[in-house]
């Protein structure tokens, strides 16, 4: 096996080992180790540029690792070896000819690079620059004019390449084609004249192309919002976890003088493998949107309208104690487990206050078969059961899928755009169906020691549904086996738990909204939510955007961005991870003033993070503490499985809508949340590229029927309203539907006629 | 040393064999019945035997590399014969004459070598610029299909489209695999994991069209051919450059260079003198025409004169060439075909072309001259693949034997030919397309027609 | 685009010879540019990116690789002049120079009316037979700079 070829997580090494001698160092390594990694291991360095083990099995490009191998007559690309017993290796540091082979390399690498340094963005950071420093040629010999080209080329809003900076190691067209395998970034021409292109001027566009810039050695690929930004030795760099998907990648927000300037991968080899998406990447700009609420506003006769933090904290308790318990709470499940505890100690001890809403239901009954994400790169078989895109719910699954296929797993997904189509809601009953009929993939799936389940789409009751198939199939006793459901929301079960640790008496049933508690701007986008507002007396808002809630709220107070909080929060494997503040937000913390108002109820609420965790901890995880998330969150072992509550039969149900729709010759509408939305991204400008087209997705079947082409204008009615998108033939969607992003879907009811204009 | 015999391009008698009738006269196709009765361990056996040598240019024994191919029992995968007919090595064009004279014992070689190697896949790749050979081996091919000679196996003849790179086996199957014609690390090799990391041998047309002598033959009387030592059997010679009757020739290996150039080429015209002549190909070390006169054409004797037999195409350059100029046109070759994926070949070819070119120009200093010979150096021995090596040795072959040339243009400060080199004013495709590909255009490649 | 959907099908049956479709790249393109007239416009590249379930980048990733691919436009005709050192030994050079002048172009340009590109090429294997010109990939051998003047009748207006 070749070194990257099946590297990183999910790697099953032989135990074997084997004895190689470096610099005449002898150095036991396990079997099949990569020669840069067994040379590292011993502290001995072979530099690299090309080689990247995550992008799989090495090219020998660069030939910027070249080694002396005893009894070999030609020198060889180390990065390309593994090491063998006996092997007896020479770098740079001990043979005359390694060296005089590197010094080569870099000097060809050096005769089309400028010498611009000082303006580069890589500067001080830069791979290239180090090297040089450490192997190069003092100076050049080349007295030829350098290849140049206009300067920066725009890849996409996001990405600006230098190409005269490129040495042409192709780990971004590697990342493109092998790992994200959206082909969208590639190598043109030949020879001297090769160069990093994509097609035509189509921008870069897919949902990972970010990481192209971690990856380029030098400053050739860079982050448009960082150009310029700051240099290496100004920044810090703050540990901290992603706020924006049930995934929680681990990221580094690199600071200067107070203000976040990018985030970057920190690679968690069991969560993310290094790799984050566009969102995580370059939605930080949002916190310095123009609607961020920097101080409480309260409704008055020109409605709403900044107020000192006292006065606030009085309305707020006025407008609580006025709804006499008749309180409803709208969680965003993007707050973290402390703000949700703190929250919920405010209302329900408080106030006895008992009823939320959450966007979707969650249960702790996967925990029985919890693994990392990692185990699904190492899959023989996964099963996606949902109607939505992995990609839109969790990126960072995706991109283990997408491994688990190229090492040779099969990948079954069952939803209205899967490989087993079924009409919307279907799905569960479909893998349902298919275990109890001995199916040959039940069979299967029973049989598999390296088996996932992965629930994407809502119902299922927040993975209960699942957790009956996985213990049905034995996952429980093979490790090599998970099941994973992937939330609507960042923090859903971190929130749902800390909501209900909150209680201390049963919940009564109440009549009536008397006041309604928004809970973050994504519970303030909910229709749903909207929805409850027009029932209740009065509104209290916790939003970090005023534009979302300027009708509606009588007060509103400002909410901090994950990158400004301090808490943790529990993702979708079950891990509890610790967020870091990486800026000051420019309001107070939520626990800050929640305490001050839970005070005024006489109830105790801390307003530290740490404190609060140490409560939660005790209750929900066991007494872990702060300090062993450490940098790394490890995963909790497994829990016994409790069977959940019976179904409840949303799926069944919206199966039937559909099918009925089918009948009446409307299509079912099936909205869906793009990856590319929410409060956050929509304020941010360079991003908006990545946001669907104004369409609606339609099967090939449904629309020849209505002689409807991609491309083609239609009109979209359901009683009342109607919406003009354009049409799009989907080879993958199952017919009787109508796919449309949640954005574009406007009200539009569940059964949609679809005509062409 | 045993005379001259046409085994490749037996039976011919100078003309064509393309109709299968044709052929069985002459007795085609007896060496694929008597095949069918041997088992894949006969046939290596005698293809050992015969210590058939790879004609495309490494010289590795045919038969050594099929033994390498694991049995369907040690790999399960399907087999894959790859027959590598992308000739582009400058100088070269025998596998041409072969596709168009004998296609059918082409055809009838690979069917042997696929029952060797226990393969029901064949794929020829053929460089897209023959395109009548292509159409001539297409036809024979429909031709042995109507007879039913081809049993269970597939062959599929498949086109390439310029890119000399795509000559090196594994940058063959890249391409063959619908990638950009970029070689890979070895190992692992081809045998092991080759065409969709199946188990794969790549042979030389004129290889696999030398199998069906061979087997009706016997590898032992083949072996009487030509030299007893590495060099058995007959070379189809490609002869070119100054020479009265260029062509390809074949003759038995260890041939004299100067018979080759004087009796069977008729020497050099309009009485000029010969100067130097490259022995193996553009990739091979150039020799004086001194030197010349000693070698026999055969693997042992070209390497002992330093130099190869590489591709067996012998161009012979008189007095009239200009060898710094020869120099530019080759490294310009060679620029033009890296594929650009390792740093050494990608940069050191273009690199040295620009050195090249000032020295012709007469700017070059004795700077110059050395930077051009540690360039080399440093390209030499540290590529992905053979393409960046051999151009250095070739081009550092130039000054070796020729330095005093190199000096008079530094100390000339011009061409001591002064225009009236053979090659004056030679215009390459790096001259002329370089706008084309290169950095003049830069986020749209391509413009809509009106 | 009629043309198109016929490509597309054509495409189809060549992607169904390869074990692995994408082996079928090269003639998918070769197949196209002989559809549009001797290059590949993008929405050529885009057309076989459908058919060949690839992206259009990775069309040109390939087209722009390999020699026989021209991703600008061509004349009518395309005259290829192998200038390598076997014809350039045999006065390859006088023939480029005789096209340039019978043509009033330089190599690597098209003709005003569009009717003739001439480019210089690599060795095209025909060094036996120098000076070897490729019209439209038809080789022709042994040609002296005085038959130029007859081959550009031929190519006409
Ligand atoms: C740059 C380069 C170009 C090559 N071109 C050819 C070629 O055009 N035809 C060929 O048969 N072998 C060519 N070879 C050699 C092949 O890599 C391979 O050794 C050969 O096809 C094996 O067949 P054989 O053993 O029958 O000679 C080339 C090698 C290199 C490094
Ligand atoms: S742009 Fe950067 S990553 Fe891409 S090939 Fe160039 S140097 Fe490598
Ligand atoms: S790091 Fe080994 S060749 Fe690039």
């Amino acid at each position: 096996m070749t070194p990257g070829g099946d590297a990183g997580a999910g790697v099953r090494h032989t135990a074997d080992t084997v004895t190689v001698t470096i610099d005449d160092r002898e150095i036991e390594v396990a079997k099949g180790t990569g020669l840069v990694e067994t040379a590292a291991e011993a502290g001995i360095e072979i530099p690299v540029f090309c080689y990247e083990p995550r992008l799989g099995p090495p090219v020998g490009a660069c030939r910027m690792c070249l080694v002396e191998i005893e009894g070999l007559p030609k020198l060889q690309a180390g990065c390309t070896l593994t090491a063998q017993e006996g092997m007896v290796v020479r770098t740079a540091a001990t043979s005359e000819r390694a060296a005089h082979g590197q010094q080569g390399t870099l000097e060809f690498i050096l005769v089309n690079h400028p010498l611009d340094c000082p303006v580069c963005d890589k500067g001080g950071e830069c791979p290239l620059q180090d090297l040089t420093f450490r192997y190069g040629p003092g100076s050049t010999r080349m007295r030829f004019p350098k290849l140049t080209f206009d300067k920066p080329i725009p890849v996409s809003p996001l990405i600006a390449l230098d190409r005269e900076r490129c040495i042409l190691c192709y780990r971004c067209t590697r990342f493109s084609s092998d790992v994200a395998e959206d082909g969208q970034l590639i190598a043109r021409n030949r020879g001297a004249y090769s160069e990093i292109a994509t097609f035509g001027e189509d921008p870069y566009r897919a949902p990972f192309s970010g990481n192209v810039i971690e990856l380029c050695p030098v400053g050739a690929l860079t982050s448009t919002q960082y150009r310029f930004e700051a240099r290496p030795w100004e920044i810090t760099d703050v540990p901290t976890v992603c706020g924006l998907c049930p995934a929680g990648c681990n990221i580094r927000a690199t600071t200067r003088e107070g203000a976040i300037k990018r985030v970057q991968s920190r690679n968690h080899p069991e969560v993310d493998g290094g790799w984050i998406c566009d969102k995580g990447r370059f939605t930080f700009p949002a916190v310095r949107a123009d609607d961020r609420v920097r101080e409480p506003l309260a409704r008055g006769e020109l409605g709403l309208a900044p107020v000192s933090w006292d006065a606030a904290l009085d309305r707020a308790e006025e407008l609580l104690r006025g709804a006499r318990g008749r309180i409803v709470t709208a969680l965003s499940g993007s707050e973290t487990t402390e703000i949700a505890y703190g929250l919920g100690v405010l209302v329900r001890r408080g106030l006895h206050a008992h009823s939320a809403v959450l966007h979707e239901s969650t249960s702790s009954a996967l925990d029985a078969f919890r693994t990392p994400l990692s185990t699904i790169g190492a899959a023989e078989l996964v099963v996606v059961v949902g109607d939505d895109e992995i990609l839109d719910r969790a990126p960072a699954v995706d991109l283990w899928i997408r491994r688990a296929r190229r090492n040779g797993a099969e990948i079954i997904t069952i939803g209205a755009r899967g490989t087993m189509r079924t009409a919307p809601g279907g799905a569960a009953e479909a893998l349902q169906e298919l275990l109890a009929s001995r199916s040959a993939l039940g069979k299967r799936l029973r049989a598999s020691e390296h088996a996932v389940l992965i629930w994407s789409g809502a119902g299922g009751g927040g993975g209960a549904r699942l957790a009956e198939v996985a213990d049905a199939l034995g996952f429980a006793a093979k490790p090599g086996c998970g099941a994973f459901h992937l939330p609507a929301t960042p923090n859903a079960r971190g929130v749902a738990e800390a909501w209900a640790a909150a209680a201390d008496e049963d919940e009564v049933e109440v009549e009536g909204i008397g006041l309604l508690v928004v809970s973050g701007d994504e519970a303030a986008s909910d229709p749903a939510v909207r929805a409850l507002a027009e029932k209740a007396d009065a509104v209290l808002a916790i939003t970090m955007f005023h534009s979302l809630v300027v009708g509606w709220a009588d007060l509103v107070l400002p909410a901090t961005a994950a990158l400004e909080r301090e808490g943790t929060s529990m993702n979708l494997e079950g891990r509890v991870q610790r967020l870091r503040r990486a800026v000051t937000p420019p309001v107070p913390d939520e626990l800050a003033w929640l305490a001050k108002l839970a005070g005024r109820f006489d109830v105790a609420l801390s307003p530290y993070p740490a404190v609060v965790f140490e409560q939660l901890s005790e209750r929900l995880y066991g007494g872990l503490e702060l300090g062993q998330l450490g940098e790394q969150a490890p995963l909790p072992a497994r829990a016994p499985y409790i069977a959940p509550a019976p179904a409840h039969t949303d799926a069944q149900t919206a199966h039937l809508d559909a099918v009925e729709g089918h009948f009446v010759g409307t299509l079912r509408l099936l909205r869906y949340t793009p990856l590319f939305s929410g409060p956050e991204v929509e304020r941010v400008a360079e991003l908006q590229f990545q946001r669907p087209e104004r369409e609606v997705a339609l099967a090939a079947g449904d629309a020849d029927r209505r002689g409807i082409a991609t491309g083609d204008m239609v009109t979209l009615r359901s009683n009342g309203t109607s919406v003009e998108l354009r049409a799009r033939v989907d080879r993958k969607l199952v017919e009787g539907v109508a796919r449309i992003a949640e954005e574009h879907a406007a009200d539009l009811h569940l059964d949609v006629e679809v005509v062409r204009v | 040393m045993s005379t001259a015999t046409e085994i490749v391009f037996g039976g011919t008698h100078g003309g064509a064999l393309t109709e299968l009738a044709d052929y069985e006269a002459v007795g085609g196709m007896t060496a694929l019945r008597r095949a069918r009765e041997m088992t894949p361990n006969e046939i290596i056996e005698e293809l050992n035997a015969s210590n058939l040598r790879g004609r495309g240019g490494a010289f590795f024994p045919t038969g050594r590399k099929w033994s390498f191919v694991p049995t369907p029992e040690q790999n399960p995968r399907p087999h894959y014969l790859v027959v590598n007919a992308d000739e582009s090595e400058p100088g070269t064009f025998k596998d041409r004459e072969i596709l168009l004279r004998v296609p059918l014992r082409f055809l009838e070689g690979c069917l042997i070598a696929a029952r060797a190697i226990q393969s029901q896949h064949v794929v020829v790749y053929i460089r897209g610029e023959y395109e009548r050979e292509w159409e001539v081996l297409v036809s024979a091919l429909e031709q042995m299909r109507k007879a039913k000679l081809l049993g269970d196996v597939t062959i599929v003849v498949h086109r390439g489209a310029g890119a000399y790179i795509c000559g090196e086996e594994t940058a063959l199957l890249e391409s063959l695999e619908g990638k950009r014609g970029q070689p890979r690390t070895k190992p692992p090799f081809p045998a092991i994991a080759g065409l969709y990391a199946s188990p794969t041998a790549v042979n030389n047309v004129e290889s696999i069209a030398t199998v069906p002598p061979i087997i009706e033959m016997g590898g032992a009387e083949y072996a009487k051919l030509g030299r007893p030592d590495a060099s058995t059997g007959t070379r189809v010679f490609s002869l070119s450059g100054n020479v009265a009757h260029p062509g390809n020739y074949e003759l038995p290996h260890g041939f004299p260079l100067k018979d080759l150039i004087f009796e069977v080429g008729g020497g050099i015209p309009g009485g000029r003198t010969l100067k130097a002549v490259i022995p193996g190909g553009s990739s091979t070390a150039i020799l004086t025409a001194a030197e010349a006169e000693k070698v026999t054409l055969d693997y042992d004797t070209l390497a002992a004169a330093g130099t190869a037999i590489g591709s067996a195409a012998v161009i012979a350059i008189d007095d009239r060439c200009c060898i710094v100029q020869l120099g530019v046109r080759i490294s310009q070759f060679y620029e033009h075909e890296s594929c650009g994926k390792c740093t050494p070949c990608r940069v050191g070819t273009r690199w040295t072309t620009q050195i090249l070119k000032r020295i012709e120009s007469g700017e070059g200093t004795h700077a110059d001259l050395d930077l051009l010979i540690d360039v080399g150096e440093k390209v030499n021995g540290t590529c992905l693949c053979p393409l960046g090596d051999t151009a250095m040795i070739a081009i550092a072959s130039y000054v070796a034997k020729f330095r005093d040339e190199f000096v008079a243009h530094v100390e000339e400060g011009g061409c001591p030919f002064h225009g009236t080199s053979s090659l004056e004013g030679i215009l390459a495709p790096t001259d002329v397309h370089a706008a084309h590909v290169g950095p003049a255009e830069i986020t749209r490649p391509l413009e809509v027609v009106a | 685009m009629s043309s198109g959907t016929s490509l597309y099908d054509q495409i189809a049956e060549l992607r169904a010879r390869y074990p692995d479709p994408r082996s079928a790249i090269l003639p998918a393109l070769q197949l196209a540019q002989a559809e549009h007239g001797g290059w590949l416009p993008e929405e050529a590249l885009r057309g076989v990116a459908d058919a060949m379930d690839v992206t259009p980048a990775y069309c040109l990733s390939i087209a722009s690789f390999y020699d026989m691919f021209h991703t600008e436009p061509v004349g009518r005709h395309v005259v290829e002049v192998c200038t390598n050192v076997s014809c350039a030994l045999s006065g390859a050079q006088g023939v480029v120079e005789a096209f340039e002048r019978e043509l009033g172009i330089h190599a690597g340009e098209t003709t005003g009316d569009g009717n003739v590109t001439l480019r210089t090429v690599e060795c095209l294997g025909g060094c036996g037979w120098a000076t070897v010109v490729a019209l439209n990939n038809r080789h022709r051998l042994h040609v002296r700079a005085g038959d130029v003047y007859g081959i550009v009748k031929e190519l006409g207006e």
